[in-house]
């Protein structure tokens, strides 16, 4: 092989270390989303080094997973089921708003305009990844939308392709209801994900939320 | 618009420094496998964030190196200095830089630096298939405007899924009638993007079309004028349809074509009809160069196309992109290769690349400089 062929430089740059056990925490660390062999290897060692910072990750990451839930209502993130904001008697209940991701929850949040309630997909409509609209909780989502006796839906799905085509099933699907249906305006970056977007950004974006008919 | 220095490190088999070019005529002359076109497409990177040939940014970087790195002193065309830099690394990293600000989207940096790319593959551009046209025609329009880019992405991304749907009930993974509303909804979409799509290629087909007759009568010279013609596939583009209806009546007509087809493409489980057919008709008078036209003709009338851009570009932003023509002389004759020669010359930058010193022997321009391209390194020549 030519020294300096393609794939020649990686090797060397990487390897393994002697120790098994630390391989395998460096692998482990490698799966999550975002890390690379580089940055798996930093925080590794940093744990290694820093035994009060391991202890704290260990415990915090097993009372995570003990603690955290999702609410069967709206499917946000939480520690109590139904959530907080589901059960909050000052929150309108007959404004409803779609997300895709738990995550996309918080800008809303944050930015505290928003007075209704929130109902979260989990997934966008994609065939190429296998994701079917019998996937995603399209019955509970009418379903909840008959209970709460819901007057004005927000389509707030991102701006991908995915997104757009979501919202506009939605859109077919909710046809004939007496709602008024409507999406964010734009603002947000074409192929921007919500839960990166300014504050600003959202709450503009909001304001010019424009109605579409369902159909 | 003028690349006046180039510092390069890294990339593929050109010796890493600096290089300075000519405000004018540059030519490269050397033997296959120098690095000829190399050069052309580390001058061209920055215009788009990507290699005029496709190559991945891995291939980019020289074998024996992790990384590379390319600054350009570029000179707009009214005298303002603008220095653009790009890094890549064999993890995927990308860095563009203008003036030192931190370049984050492709899109943003559409425009920044215009060029012009003739590719030795281009002279087949009326004899190809459709394919080569629209994709001709995209990286045009991409060019010239951001905003065609992020439709055109959203478009393919929203046909590749309609097309695993249609594939996924035809092979009886999915039930028709669990698909149908689905189906719907990447029919809305893809309307949605085809609009703007289908607009702007008509208008940069009539747009260019008279620059590259005007260029084909100078080089060629011509009883009948060269057409360049957009000739969409979906009804709803018709040019007395699309002069006259609002964005929301053209999608709804698009949408109501896609519902026509819809029982046909399940039978074939592919998409039959958009954007993705569309053609461009170019034409010698009453001939179809396409199907009729010489050697010659259509390799002229190909160079017409690509050089007509710079038309284009300056119609809209009052500068004369950079040219880079590579291997453009092949089989062309004697008089058409001088009168190009003169043409490119002419308010233009250009970088013409060349295996055979015949082609431009006894071509004296002003300003101009010669090199000799060997082994991945420029000697100048007298
Ligand atoms: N990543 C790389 N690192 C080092 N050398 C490379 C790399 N990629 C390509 N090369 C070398 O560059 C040479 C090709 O250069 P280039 O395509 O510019 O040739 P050219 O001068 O345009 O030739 P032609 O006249 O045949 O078009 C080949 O010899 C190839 O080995
Ligand atoms: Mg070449
Ligand atoms: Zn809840």
């Amino acid at each position: 092989m030519h020294p300096g062929a393609p794939g020649g430089g990686r090797q060397a740059s990487g390897g393994e270390f002697q120790s098994p056990a630390l391989e395998r925490l460096v692998r482990s660390l490698q799966q999550l989303p975002g890390l690379g062999r580089k940055s798996a290897t930093r925080i590794a060692l940093h744990l290694l080094a820093n035994h009060e910072d391991a202890a704290q990750l260990t415990t915090a990451v097993d009372d995570a997973r003990r603690q955290v839930t999702r609410c069967g209502r709206c499917g946000a993130i939480t520690e109590s089921d139904p959530c907080a904001i589901c059960t909050n008697p000052g929150r309108d209940a007959s404004l409803l708003c779609v997300v895709a991701s738990p995550v996309d929850i918080l800008p809303f949040e944050k930015a505290a305009f928003f007075r209704g309630r929130y109902f979260v997909l989990g997934r966008l409509l994609s065939p190429l990844d296998g994701v079917r609209a019998e996937d995603l909780p399209f019955d509970r989502l009418r379903a909840r939308i008959d209970e709460d006796e819901v007057r004005e839906v927000i389509l707030a799905l991102d701006t991908s392709v995915e997104g757009e085509t979501t919202a506009l099933y939605v859109q077919r699907l909710l046809a004939g209801r007496a709602i008024h249906l409507s999406r964010l305006a734009t603002g947000i970056p074409v192929g921007g994900a919500l839960a990166y977007t300014d504050e600003a950004t959202l709450q503009r974006a909001f304001q010019h939320r424009t109605g579409v008919e369902g159909g | 618009m003028r690349i006046l220095t180039a510092r390069l490190t890294g990339f593929r088999n050109l010796a890493d420094g600096d290089y300075e070019f000519s405000p004018g005529v540059n030519l490269l002359i050397g033997s296959n496998g120098q690095g000829k076109t190399n050069l052309l497409e580390a001058l061209n990177f920055a215009a788009f964030g990507r290699s005029h040939r496709g190559a991945r940014s891995e291939e980019l970087i020289r074998f024996t190196d992790q990384h590379l790195h390319v600054s350009l002193a570029v000179d707009q065309a009214s005298g303002v200095r603008q220095d653009h830099e790009f890094g890549l690394d064999r993890e995927g990293g990308r860095r563009f830089r203008i003036d030192g600000q931190l370049v984050t989207r492709r899109a943003d940096l559409v425009g920044r630096l215009a060029t012009v790319f003739f590719r030795p593959e281009s002279v087949e551009l009326v004899r190809d298939g459709p394919e080569a046209r629209r994709r001709f025609a995209d990286q045009s329009l991409a060019s010239l405007d951001s905003g065609y880019l992020a439709a055109l992405m959203a478009y393919q991304r929203a046909l590749r899924q309609k097309g695993r749907l249609l594939a996924d009930v035809r092979r009886g993974a999915r039930r028709e009638a669990d698909a149908a509303r689905e189906l719907a909804a990447w029919n809305a979409d893809l309307a949605v993007h085809a609009v703007p799509i289908g607009r702007r290629r008509g208008e940069w087909s009539s747009l260019l079309a008279p620059y590259a007759d005007a260029i084909y009568q100078d080089l060629a010279g011509s009883p009948a004028p060269l057409e360049f013609q957009w000739r969409p596939r979906l009804q709803a583009f018709a040019p007395a349809r699309l002069a006259s209806a609002t964005d929301e009546e053209l999608a709804a007509d698009i949408l109501a074509e896609f519902d026509y087809i819809r029982p046909m493409e399940l039978r074939r489980g592919r998409p039959l009809a958009g954007l993705q057919f569309d053609d461009f008709l170019v034409r010698l008078g009453e001939r179809d160069l396409r199907v009729f036209g010489s050697q010659g003709e259509t390799r002229t009338a190909a160079i017409s196309l690509v050089l007509a851009q710079s038309d284009v570009v300056f119609r809209q932003r009052r500068v004369r992109p950079v040219l880079f023509l590579d291997d453009i002389f092949s089989e062309l004759d004697r008089e058409r290769a001088r009168r190009l020669q003169e043409r490119s010359a002419r308010n233009h930058q250009v970088f013409i690349a060349t295996a055979r010193a015949d082609d431009v022997a006894g071509w004296e321009p002003d300003p101009a400089r010669r090199w000799l391209v060997e082994d991945g390194r420029l000697t100048a020549l007298p």
